[in-house]
């Protein structure tokens, strides 16, 4: 039997920057998903120990330690568990440490063949980061975690020039989370069959948009995608190939993953964007070649 | 009345300043009744005398304050270290001085195992054989249809096999940090942290937590502890599960294991509060061979690795500062919690950044929650300088000082991360002891070989492997290097009043020699073999 694999976002950010408040909103709006949530960071907010029965999903405390100290072995093999669990969950976030590089833990998920990556979202306080970026102690690693973001989220306030700070440092979309957004779909990306429409509590933080047509070599596909338009934060789908079967499209942030399948399907492309930057009509523009 | 047993010994080297040395030592229930002639147990009426001791130099058990439950579960696989080590159950595990060495090795213990089973090693350390990087093609020689994998002593690489990346789906096409590729684009079997290992550790079925934790793991290194003389042994950074600790006391308790272990719970996982008061919870559950209730606290990683947090002017390479493994903030909260409890902590230190961190959290929490007794410790201790020893000092804070380091890693210290001058003052027992610290010195198991002798031996000569002295200035008498190791490191377990010298009340922990240290000598310490422990009176020779 062989399972799909199990999809993994990572979520980084120091302490106290609203990681987990994010990853609640996202429990109370689980779009019908099984979340499994991995703790490794605990302030004075706790996860809401309800909201994970509510969603039908599942939580593990991490401790990361180990032997020699610095390697955070548990952390990985807790994944283990998570891929040996079953019904395996449909989705598995891992809240990071406060100090953690998110990259370390996300990259396993490109290294594993049953996880599939499903992005970093790095929590930014705004009012708190300016400080903490200076740090001559941690400076560098929170910079760190938002240059590894595929996704930055700001909470609390901060100053105007900082989205444009953290846009230029990241290379990714850069998302205000006010009180009562519903994250999840934007985070998570569609559920399975999500054919029914979602009811979250809240509005929106994203746009989705949707593709067809063309058929396209790989090397035109790859430049399309390199001029994707701004806010489209993912992208899934299939593109015909002109010598048969079709290139499969995988766009988390600023990641690319392009595969040739040799199965027959038409040109069909789901994205996400960030409501407020993101423009489904010039992505149809885009998507058209004009 | 309880029976009285009367050891006879070549000599006794009690650690005891009333009575240095003595020739019989008498034991009732477990402890220390009596010590000096073979007349000393008079008073208290018959005894048995013990004369399977008597061609031995008796001296306290050793104490090891800084060690790793793996460094007993880690033998169920094949060794493939560049130093000589001897496995649990005692049998020779010879270094690997070339890589044809290592697969030589591996041939022969893969002839041994299942025909499906992995082969696995460990310890390699490629920093000894610069000559040629092992890859997946020397692994191939091994065996070509099941997997092969050797981790690195460091425990952050791996090296496998053709068979073991086929496992990992790892190819050509494979774009993940940390699986490296060869001149041919292909992965050349090298795989580096744990993100890129995780895949095939999964396949393999290498899980360090089971080689930490499951009773036959507790069972080895209560043998490598045997081994080493070592009667009483820390586990820092002991994580505990449900029915773990029903599991160490039925296995500490039974008559045959040999040690008091001391496990240190690592202060992750939970809000500080919380781990300071399960911390404290478990203390309820201690016996006396089993010591629970301290906390361990990360802070920084190695300098070897270039993760440790170094003050200016950082590493001589010129590569950036190290990383924090706990932001300096939670350290500090982390701190605060545990002494509010009442509760120990041990906190990793590598780089002065580190400790200079430490310490100040403990002034802090010190100011808040006071607590003259508290005997935090500071673990490695790898670049303090005096002025943070004084601060040590003035703050009653123990230092446990990574002696076997400067053997071990000394010239790399000074070619490749730190330089001569700051590597000649690393690991400072001297100034240590000079400036009033209460100081032990470690051997961080499995990291490097458990036998407190030769860490005692490094802290006197700081020889490094090529055969320099490192740091003169900084080396200690045999008598201080032999306190460190016994009475020096039971302080910083709080539990000097019960063991670290052979003294009337103390409990009866020796271990047996085969001769007697000071008459080998600065130069002849590490060679002095070791025949067994007694624990509480019982004997257990090897
Ligand atoms: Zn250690």
């Amino acid at each position: 039997m062989s399972l799909p694999p199990l999809p993994l976002t990572v979520i980084g950010g120091y302490l106290g920057a609203g990681k987990t408040t994010l990853i609640n909103r996202m429990l109370r709006a689980p779009g019908g998903r099984r979340i499994m949530v991995m703790v490794n960071d605990f302030g004075a907010i706790n996860i809401d120990a309800e909201l994970i029965e509510a969603a039908e999903g599942d939580m593990m405390s991490l401790t990361n330690g180990c032997v020699c100290c610095t390697m955070g072995a548990d952390l990985f093999m807790a994944l283990g568990d998570a891929l040996d669990r079953r019904p395996r969950p449909d989705h598995l976030v891992i809240e990071a440490s406060g100090i953690a590089d998110p990259s370390r833990i996300a990259m396993a998920a490109r290294a594993e063949p049953e996880l599939a990556y499903e992005g970093i979202v790095t929590v930014v306080d705004g009012g708190e980061f300016p400080r903490l970026a200076a740090d001559a102690q941690i400076g560098p690693q929170i910079e760190g975690q938002v240059r590894a973001a595929d996704l930055v989220l700001v909470t609390k306030g901060g100053a105007p020039d900082l989205d444009l700070r953290l846009s230029v440092l990241s290379g990714a979309p850069v998302a205000r989370l006010e009180e009562g957004t519903d994250a999840t779909t934007l985070l998570l990306g569609q559920a399975r069959d999500a054919k029914l429409p979602v009811e979250g509590r809240g509005h929106a933080a994203h746009v989705s948009w949707q593709g067809t047509g063309p058929v396209m070599d790989r090397a035109t596909l790859e430049a399309r995608l390199a001029a994707r338009p701004p806010g489209l934060y993912r992208l899934k789908g299939w593109v015909r190939a002109p010598e048969g079967g079709v290139h499969e499209v995988q766009v988390v942030g600023a990641g690319v993953t392009l595969r040739h399948l040799r199965e027959a399907r038409e040109t069909q492309l789901v994205g996400i964007g960030l409501r407020g930057t993101f423009d489904p009509a010039e992505a149809d523009r885009w998507w058209r070649g004009g | 009345m309880s029976k009285i047993t009367l050891f006879s010994a070549k000599k006794i080297i009690t650690m005891d300043r009333n009575r240095p040395e003595a020739t019989h030592v008498a034991v009732r229930d477990g402890r220390i009744l009596a010590v000096g002639g073979a007349d000393c147990a008079a008073p208290w009426g018959e005894a048995v005398v013990d004369e399977s001791l008597a061609d031995s130099v008796l001296m306290p058990g050793f104490v090891e304050g800084h060690a790793h439950m793996m460094a007993g579960g880690i033998w169920k696989y094949a060794y493939a270290g560049y130093h000589d080590r001897i496995d649990p159950e005692g049998r020779p595990a010879p270094g690997k001085t070339t890589i044809e060495e290592v697969v030589e090795g591996l041939k022969e213990h893969a002839a041994g195992l299942p025909a499906d089973a992995p082969v696995i090693a460990w310890g390699f350390d490629p920093i000894f054989l610069p000559t040629e990087r092992l890859n997946r093609h020397h692994l191939d020689e091994i065996a070509a249809d099941r997997p092969v994998a050797v981790l690195f002593s460091n425990f952050h690489l791996m090296c496998v096999n053709s068979k073991a990346l086929e496992l990992a789906q790892y190819s050509r096409e494979t774009n993940v940090e940390g699986v490296m590729k060869g001149a041919d684009g292909t992965p050349n079997g090298e795989l580096q942290e744990m993100a890129a290992m995780f895949p095939v550790m999964r396949r393999l079925g290498i899980d360090f937590r089971s080689i930490s934790a499951d009773r036959e793991a507790v069972r080895a290194y209560g043998r490598v502890a045997q081994r080493a003389g070592v009667t009483t042994i820390t586990d820092l950074f002991a994580t505990f599960n449900p029915g773990d600790v029903d599991t160490l006391l039925e296995v500490t308790g039974a008559p045959d294991f040999p040690v008091r272990l001391v496990p240190a719970m690592g202060g992750t996982g939970a809000a500080p509060a919380e781990i300071a008061a399960q911390a404290a919870a478990l203390r309820g559950r201690s016996t006396d061979k089993l010591r629970l209730g301290a906390v361990k606290l990360m802070t920084d990683g190695s300098i070897q690795g270039w993760t440790a947090r170094v003050k200016w002017p950082g590493y001589v390479g010129g590569q950036p500062n190290g990383i924090w493994n706990t932001p300096p903030e939670l350290i500090a909260e982390l701190v605060a919690e545990c002494q509010k409890a009442g509760v120990q902590t041990h906190i990793h230190v590598n780089g002065d950044e580190a400790s200079e961190v430490a310490i100040d959290a403990i002034e802090a929490a010190g100011r808040s929650h006071p607590w003259a007794g508290a005997r935090h410790v500071l673990q490695h201790c790898q670049m303090m300088g005096a002025d943070q020893f004084r601060r040590c000092a003035d703050l009653g804070i123990c230092c446990n000082i990574f002696a076997n380091h400067i053997w071990y890693f000394g010239d790399q210290h000074v070619a490749l991360t730190i330089g001569e001058d700051r590597a000649r003052r690393m690991d400072a027992l001297r100034t240590a002891l000079d400036e009033g610290v209460r100081a032990t010195i470690h051997s961080d198991a499995p990291v490097t070989s458990l036998a407190p002798l030769f860490t005692a031996w490094a802290a006197v000569n700081r020889q490094t492997m090529s055969g320099r002295v490192l740091g003169e200035a900084q080396r200690v008498s045999v008598e201080e290097a032999l306190h460190a190791v016994t009475l020096g490191a039971a302080y910083t377990l709080k539990m000097d009043g019960e063991v670290g010298s052979i003294e009337t009340g103390k409990r009866a922990d020796f271990a047996v020699l085969g001769a007697d240290p000071f008459e080998a000598g600065a130069e002849g310490l590490k060679d002095v073999p070791v025949r067994g422990t007694v624990l509480g009176g019982e004997v257990h020779l090897l």
